[in-house]
């Protein structure tokens, strides 16, 4: 009896033990290494593999894009830049890695800086801004453009279906109109507003009324304001004292028509234009300047007006000539336009 | 509650309801001076002087070369008991700086103040200062760097360090707060049991973005009867330590949760009058996260999408077999070690030494005015670089004097062996005259830093300490003390990962008693250090966000020194010391540099 108490006791003690060591030694750590990439952080830098493109021509209209692919001993910052040799337009891409695959340096027709491509020679260089690359450098052929999402309103090429009127002191125009001054963000032209606040000084220079061509309502993507966006270019040629006004009129008679004076006007846009060169505007219809839009209101636009205002608060006398040009104005729907 | 928080707080409850008997642990000594009030203390003098020399101040045209510095120090405590169970202390620090133009120097603090005693004889509670550890992996203080077995030359200004610093000697932390413990005593199926437990605050708010920090936790331990034949006995603990912030105080944003929970178990296997053999060890797991604080919104806000959120866990186990021999006095031990590389233990990874904090003499030196790296000179004698409180994270460690464990037991990310030989005679002709120890640790990263590759760490502490009097039974001492911990870390892979890194650290002394009470003491430490390493930069806790440039060592230091001692009576003594630090680097011989100096330290507790 004292025996077999005994080796109870026993067994138990070394079964608390092994229990203890048992239940302990489970361990499961995480073996993935932690923090940077020693290499990459302290190591040589090298290019093995420089800079190709999966095809020397491109269809973007068509769906195809283009892979860039390179490859480095380590993990770097690299910059991928596509430069369109007639547009001057950019698509940057850039990555965190040893490679470019398609996996991060894929290139579906998208442009970074606008103007948009156009059917042109372009030519992508690779560089890693963190070291002293030689940039290696690839030349490719796009045959057709991207065609971007949502409805164009107006892009002022020729065989754009929309009415201009142009109205209300014009004559305080100068060299307005349809134009290919400097390159258009998309296609062969773009709209300029140019003139001088000069005749009636009252901060406005001029404007255009854009209307569906026949008349009726402009179609868009959506009719929920939160998700319908507005979407136009607008080019700044860095004229001071500049300030852009877009409006939305939306039918409030019925009539199905635009009708100055009778319809709903809702600003969009209202600001300065104080950047350089072609910029991206896009703003939900959620966002109106100046009350709300409601969903058969936004079914119902009828016109586009942009006007030209001179901020006279600011304009030496006799005042000096404001410009900025607009070009592809879009809905989208649910997102911004996407570059 | 933190679900690693139930099982220590159930143990207790559950201890509490099967106990027959209860007592109070190591009721207050000073219950046997009686009821009573009482003075006792610690002071010291201390005047030194330090210069500095070599090819450094070559070009260097605005350094001081010669510092001198001084202060009367007395920290005097008065005891009070106004009744047999009930025991009261505070402790007055007057400090007069030597230089202080008639008393503009003379600083006065409360340094210390606590109340203890027994409730219903059972029960004993401290509230206050008060000194709590718990285990290696969760309220522990690790040994400090650079330091193996301290010659008796160095040991006066480690003391100074030690007191102020409120460091024990039993690797316990200074706490502000409360403490209660108890025992039991079971008729049948256990032995006795103990509960310990414990709350702290470990800093207090800004009223801005520093919230309030404690620190609460405890101890639920067991012991069985002894049985069998070898008087087998299992001893098993679970321990709990966590830290929070009260998100409540100040204007934060976040605050950290840590909870670390251990079950930790001695087994006497085998205690036999010849020969012992347990087998021991502790494992348990950790967690750590901020915590968002509270908004006033109703809503709330959503959390962070940020990984410094997220709760990291990790697991640790430490298990193996200690054997002694009594006979001849030799133990050995085997550890099996894997601490996992997510595993955070705030109380039981926080250093001694803040590598990041000014030093006290020659802070920056060279035409540059760069800061000084720490040194043996500045570990052996400046209060300045210790600490004892616990880190927001992961401390800043220098690879030339731990890189092996530099955050001791806790060290996350170890997996291996740790060997360990004891040598203690006790009778014979070696009784009390040798006395040694060797410890080895062969050890491997469970995780890369930077890369897949692996270090493979090996730690190798030896200390001796031969009393030569005593072994030709001469009338005076001569005692030598020796020291010496080698580190080697390497890792392979392609050039830029590897790692290469050795050091050694030696330490020697010698204490002769030359006239009665009169000593002479010589002492040396030196350290050389050769190879690469990377020092991870640590972000929320214990993260590595980065890695600073590569670490590349192949210097040498050495502090050798001389010096007499008066030993008018236990713990009051005199001594007079003078010392040389030589530091070389061999890649920059511009930069070498010797610092000397004299001092003489008064010393009393009384």
């Amino acid at each position: 009896m004292r025996t077999a108490s005994l080796m109870n006791t026993s067994t138990l003690l070394w079964g608390l033990a092994l229990g203890l060591v048992v239940a302990l030694a489970g361990c499961d750590h995480a073996t993935e290494f932690e923090g940077p990439r020693l290499i990459d952080r302290f190591g040589d830098f090298a290019v093995l593999d420089t800079l190709t493109a999966s095809q020397e021509t491109v269809d973007f209209a068509a769906g195809e894009s283009v892979v860039f692919m390179a490859q480095f001993n380590k993990q770097v910052n690299w910059v991928v830049e596509v430069v369109g040799q007639e547009s001057g337009a950019v698509k940057r891409i850039e990555g965190f890695s040893s490679t470019l695959t398609a996996e991060n340096a894929e290139w579906e027709g998208r442009t970074t800086e606008l103007p948009f491509f156009k059917e042109e020679p372009v030519e992508a260089r690779l560089f890693v801004p963190e070291e002293a690359s030689d940039t290696s450098r690839v030349r490719i052929e796009v045959l057709a453009t991207r065609e971007y999402e949502g409805i164009v309103v107006a892009d002022f090429e020729p065989d754009s279906d929309v009415d201009i009127f142009v109205g209300n002191f014009e004559f305080e125009f100068e060299g307005a109109g349809i134009s290919a001054e400097v390159p258009p963000a998309e296609g062969e032209a773009f709209y300029l507003l140019r003139g001088t606040d000069d005749v009636v000084n009252n901060f406005f220079v001029g404007l255009i009324d854009i209307t569906p061509g026949g008349g009726g309502f402009f179609e868009v993507p959506t009719s929920v304001p939160e998700e319908l966006y507005f979407n136009v270019f607008a080019y700044s040629f860095g004229t001071p004292n500049t300030i852009a006004v877009v409006q939305l009129i939306a039918d409030a008679n019925g009539s199905g028509e635009y009708e100055d004076g009778q319809d709903a006007v809702f600003p969009i846009i209202d600001r300065p234009v104080d950047w350089e060169g072609w910029q991206a505007i896009s703003v939900p219809l959620s966002e109106l300047l100046d009350g709300e839009i409601t969903q058969a209101q936004a079914q119902e636009i009828v016109a586009v007006r942009v006007l030209l205002i001179s901020d006279n608060n600011n304009q030496p006398m006799p005042p000096l000539p404001v410009d900025f040009g607009i070009d592809y104005i879009t809905f989208t729907a649910g997102a911004p336009l996407q570059l | 509650m933190h679900p690693l928080l139930r099982t220590p707080l159930y143990l207790a409850a559950l201890a509490l309801m099967l106990a027959p008997g209860a007592f109070a642990q190591d009721a207050p000594a000073p219950e046997e001076d009686g009821p009573g009030v009482r003075f006792n203390g610690y002071g010291r003098s201390l005047i030194q002087q330090t210069g500095i020399g070599g090819t450094i101040l070559d070009t260097d045209t605005l350094a001081v070369e010669t510092l001198a510095d001084g202060e009367f120090l007395l920290d005097l405590a008065v005891n009070a008991q106004p009744n047999d169970v009930t025991e009261v202390q505070g402790v007055i620090r007057v400090r007069n700086e030597f230089g202080g133009f008639f008393g503009s120097g003379v600083t006065v603090e409360v340094r210390e103040l606590w109340a203890r005693g027994i409730v219903a004889d059972v029960l004993r509670y401290r509230v206050g200062d008060m000194d709590v550890a718990l285990t290696p992996y969760t309220l522990y203080l690790p040994e400090a760097d650079g330091v193996v077995n301290t010659p008796a030359l160095f040991r006066p200004l480690r003391e100074v360090i030690y007191h102020d610093e409120f460091y024990t000697g039993f690797n316990e932390r200074r706490l502000q707060g409360a403490r209660l413990d108890f025992g039991l005593e079971f008729e049948q199926g256990l032995e006795a049991a103990d509960v310990r437990a414990f709350v702290a605050r470990l800093r207090t708010t800004d009223f801005f973005e520093v919230p309030n920090r404690f620190i609460g936790g405890g101890r639920v331990g067991a012991t069985s009867p002894r049985v069998g034949p070898y008087d087998s006995q299992v001893k098993l603990g679970v321990n709990l330590a966590y830290t929070w912030d009260d998100l409540e105080s100040g204007d934060v944003d976040d605050g950290i949760r840590n909870a670390v929970v251990s079950v930790d178990g001695d087994v006497t296997v085998l205690d036999g009058d010849v020969f012992d053999l347990h087998l021991v060890g502790e494992g348990g797991r950790s967690a750590v996260r901020r915590e968002l604080a509270p908004v006033d919104d109703d809503e709330g806000e959503p959390p962070p999408d940020d990984e410094a959120f997220e709760e990291d866990t990790d697991t640790f186990v430490e298990v193996g077999l200690a054997a002694q021999h009594e006979p001849t006095g030799l133990g050995a031990s085997v550890m099996v070690v894997d601490v996992g590389p997510e595993f955070y233990s705030a109380a039981a990874q926080s250093k001694r030494i803040d590598y990041t904090r000014p030093k006290s003499v020659f802070d920056r030196v060279g035409a540059a005015r760069d800061l000084r790296d720490v040194t043996l000179f500045d570990l052996t004698r400046d209060p300045a670089l210790y600490t004892f409180r616990i880190a927001d994270q992961l401390m800043t460690y220098d690879p030339r004097y731990g890189n092996v464990l530099p955050y001791g037991r806790a060290t996350p990310n170890r997996r291996g062996v740790r060997l360990g030989l004891a040598y203690a005679p006790t009778g014979g002709p070696l009784d009390d005259v040798v006395a040694a120890a060797l410890d080895v640790a062969l050890l491997r990263e469970i995780r890369g830093q930077g890369t897949e590759e692996l270090k493979d760490f090996v730690l190798v502490r030896a200390e001796a300490d031969v009393d030569v009097g005593e072994a030709f039974e001469w009338q005076r001492a001569l005692e030598l003390t020796l020291g010496t911990q080698f580190e080697s870390t390497q890792r392979g892979g392609e050039p830029v990962e590897a790692v290469d890194l050795t050091s050694l650290l030696f330490e020697a002394g010698v204490t002769a008693e030359v006239y009665d009470r009169l000593d002479v003491l010589l002492g040396a430490k030196l350290r050389t250090s050769d190879g690469r390493d990377y020092l991870p930069i640590i972000e929320d806790f214990n993260d590595v966000q980065d890695f600073s440039a590569p670490f590349v060592t192949d210097d040498s230091e050495s502090l050798v020194g001389a010096g007499l001692r008066y030993r008018f009576r236990e713990g009051i003594y005199l001594t007079v010391q003078v010392q040389r630090f030589s530091y070389s680097a061999d890649a920059a011989p511009d930069d070498d540099y010797h610092l000397d100096q004299v001092f003489a330290l008064y010393t009393m507790n009384f």
